[in-house]
């Protein structure tokens, strides 16, 4: 086990230097000259303006400079600065964080919480009418565009029912991001529990399980919610990268002030520095993520836990 | 036959696959008796039948199969119309069955004591301690060592042989009348085979437990069984006791079986060398394409017009012989 979450680790640093590094050689992948394309919006620069910025940003080095540069900032906590307003990176992207760790984790709850029993009792009910039902609507969930759903919601419960609002920083006005959110990551989440559980309906174990004479609830319970379960959990963490990716579109169609708004902010306003610690944030997140789930995993399946 | 030490008697038992144009019949009335205490074998090919006779038993058809007829009476009950809850009732209780691969049959995420112990506290109404002492006496019994260990432990940490004791020790849980083995050494390496077939010998002595023994391995049969029903094709063509099945068989199916094998008592004297169902030429018809007729008539050497018309009825030679042969039982 701890030889396991070790080698995990190990990739997780491996995934985020990676990472790092794309993000650190992203403003090289842009078209054009990204530097006078930043300073585009406020006046013509001159050229020693442009080489002034350059060299401020580091851009003048060679790439591996750069890169060794970018990664020692970063591990004095040093993301940049935003170009406009100049705040610290870091400091603005701290800021939002809460907001969208609250819509994320309240998705993934309403997802996980609503697809798991539903696609469990699909399975059980594997071929009726409710499994039918159950699926299209699951087939409908992931093919609806979340923004989509976002302004339908808000138009039914906002608009003409007045029951939640629009926009807004407390609880209530969270209900309707994250239902957006989730119902998605729902509508995958059951899919995937139900084909987890006929396949595991159809191990031999479950039919030892039958031939011992135990009743169907503890064969459902028992022997089959967890084996099943520990295959939900490895995709769960795929999902959650979804997810957050979800997070962004619905906090834009929600005016929700979290990391996906500033986001889009620096991005029309082609703020690199934000915009590389933005998706710096991100995928960190969703490392860090899919370690605990597969530890997660690991402790679940004693195959894996138990030598 | 004795009727009243009857244990378990299958009486033309039917199962079909799928519906429409697409329905085939893969058991063709199988008929049986099985007494107390008694070490029936099932031999046949690949394909004839074996296993959906015993999940026919257990109620453990695949969804796709179907009984479309017959009886299995375990005593005075049809397993076949017992209501789904007598039917769990009797399942593992009464009747229980060792499955052929150790490694998949048993829950990987349950511990082996976890796997003993359910059956007892649901059949028995055991509580925890209880049926805790008795898995360890079980496992006692099927001759695992450190047993308070084994308890504790995941089947993957367990090696082929002795899952397969843990196998055979949940069957025994609950003192079933019945044990139905399907190919339970198989699975295993040559060395364990023989510790398995040991370790049911012992309990077949010791506990009196009737044995639907289900393999391919005639060594196996001959050290075990006291009496053979040879399927072929979904039907029951001979049934006769061990000794007189070595020694005379009559249909032109077990003897072209039996004939690549070496003597019985050979066999008996314990040669290591674990003798295969010979393959005889040709192949078993599927269940799509067969006949009105005898379903041996292509590979039969003494096949007569009439074989290929009519189905030939199990017929008596004597009170424990049986066969289905148009030319041997007229
Ligand atoms: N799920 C299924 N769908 C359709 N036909 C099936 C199915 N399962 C079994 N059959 C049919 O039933 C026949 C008997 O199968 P069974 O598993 O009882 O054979 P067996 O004698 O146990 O063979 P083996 O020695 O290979 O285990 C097969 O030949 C096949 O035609
Ligand atoms: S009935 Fe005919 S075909 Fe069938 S085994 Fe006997 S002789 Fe052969
Ligand atoms: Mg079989």
């Amino acid at each position: 086990m701890t030889r396991f979450i070790l080698r995990r680790l190990f990739t997780a640093l491996i995934t985020l230097i990676i990472s790092s590094f794309l993000v650190c050689m992203l403003i090289h992948l842009i078209p054009g000259d990204p530097v006078a394309m930043m300073m585009a919006q406020n006046s013509s620069p001159t050229p020693e303006q442009l080489a002034a910025m350059r060299h401020m940003l580091g851009l003048d080095l060679p790439l591996w400079q750069q890169y060794f540069h970018y990664v020692g900032r970063l591990l004095t906590g040093d993301m940049g600065r935003s170009i406009f307003g100049s705040e610290p990176v870091g400091k603005l992207l701290l800021e939002r964080l809460p907001n969208t760790f609250a819509l994320a984790f309240a998705g993934l709850a309403i997802a996980i919480g609503f697809g798991m029993p539903l696609g469990f009792f699909a399975a059980y009910k594997k071929g009726s009418w409710a499994d039918s039902a159950l699926m299209a609507f699951a087939v409908a969930g992931v093919s609806v565009p979340n923004f989509w759903l976002g302004l339908m919601l808000v138009l039914l419960f906002s608009m003409t029912l007045g029951w939640l609002p629009v926009a807004g920083e407390d609880w209530r006005s969270m209900i309707l991001p994250a239902v957006t959110l989730g119902v998605t990551y729902m509508a995958i989440i059951a899919r995937m529990t139900r084909s987890a559980m006929i396949e595991v309906f159809s191990e031999d174990f479950i039919r030892t399980a039958r031939a011992k004479g135990l009743p169907e609830s503890i064969v459902m319970f028992r022997h089959a919610l967890r084996p099943a379960m520990i295959s939900v959990v490895t995709i769960i963490g795929v999902v959650f990268g979804y997810l957050m990716g979800g997070a962004v579109v619905v906090e834009n169609v929600f005016s929700w002030n979290g990391l996906g708004r500033l986001a889009i902010q620096a991005i029309n306003y082609r703020d690199y520095p934000l915009i590389q610690g933005f998706i710096l944030l991100f995928a960190t997140i969703i490392v860090v993520m899919s370690v605990l789930l597969d530890i997660a995993y690991a402790w679940l399946d004693p195959r894996i836990s138990v030598q | 036959m004795p009727v009243a030490t009857d244990l378990l008697d299958i009486q033309d038992l039917t199962v079909t696959f799928g519906g429409g144009s697409s329905r085939v019949t893969a058991l063709h009335g199988v008929s049986f008796d099985l007494r107390k205490g008694e070490t029936l074998a099932l031999v046949g090919e690949s394909g004839s039948g074996k296993s959906l006779t015993a999940l026919s038993i257990m109620g453990l058809l695949p969804p796709e199969g179907h009984v479309a007829g017959g009886r299995v009476m375990l005593g005075s009950e049809d397993l076949l119309t017992q209501s789904r809850r007598d039917l769990v009732r009797t399942r593992g209780s009464r009747v229980s069955m060792v499955f052929q691969e150790p490694m998949t049959s048993l829950n990987p995420v349950l511990t082996v004591g976890r796997q003993l112990t359910e059956g007892l506290e649901f059949h028995r109404g055991a509580t925890r301690a209880a049926a805790k002492a008795r898995a360890l006496d079980l496992l006692k019994l099927v001759g695992l060592t450190q047993p308070e260990r084994r308890m504790r432990q995941y089947p993957h940490q367990l090696s082929g042989g002795m899952r397969q004791r843990v196998m055979i020790a949940m069957a025994l849980a609950c003192e079933p009348d019945l044990i139905i083995a399907d190919e339970p050494t198989t699975a295993l390496d040559v060395s364990i085979q023989a510790q398995i077939i040991d370790l049911m010998l012992d309990i077949k002595e010791r506990l009196g437990t009737a044995i639907l023994l289900i393999t391919h391995d005639l060594g196996v049969v001959a050290e075990m069984a006291d009496r053979i029903a040879v399927l072929y094709a979904g039907h029951v063509i001979e049934i006769a006791e061990s000794l007189t099945l070595f020694d005379t068989p009559r249909h032109p199916y077990t003897e072209g079986l039996l004939a690549a094998v070496p003597r019985l008592d050979v066999l008996v004297a314990g040669t290591t060398a674990r003798v295969r169902l010979a393959e005889l030429p040709g192949s078993v018809p599927s269940p799509a394409d067969r006949t009105n007729g005898c379903p041996f008539t292509p590979r039969c050497p003494i096949a007569t017009a009439r074989c290929a018309a009519e189905m030939p009825p199990m017929t008596p030679l004597d009170a424990a012989h049986s066969v289905a042969c148009w030319e041997r039982a007229p």
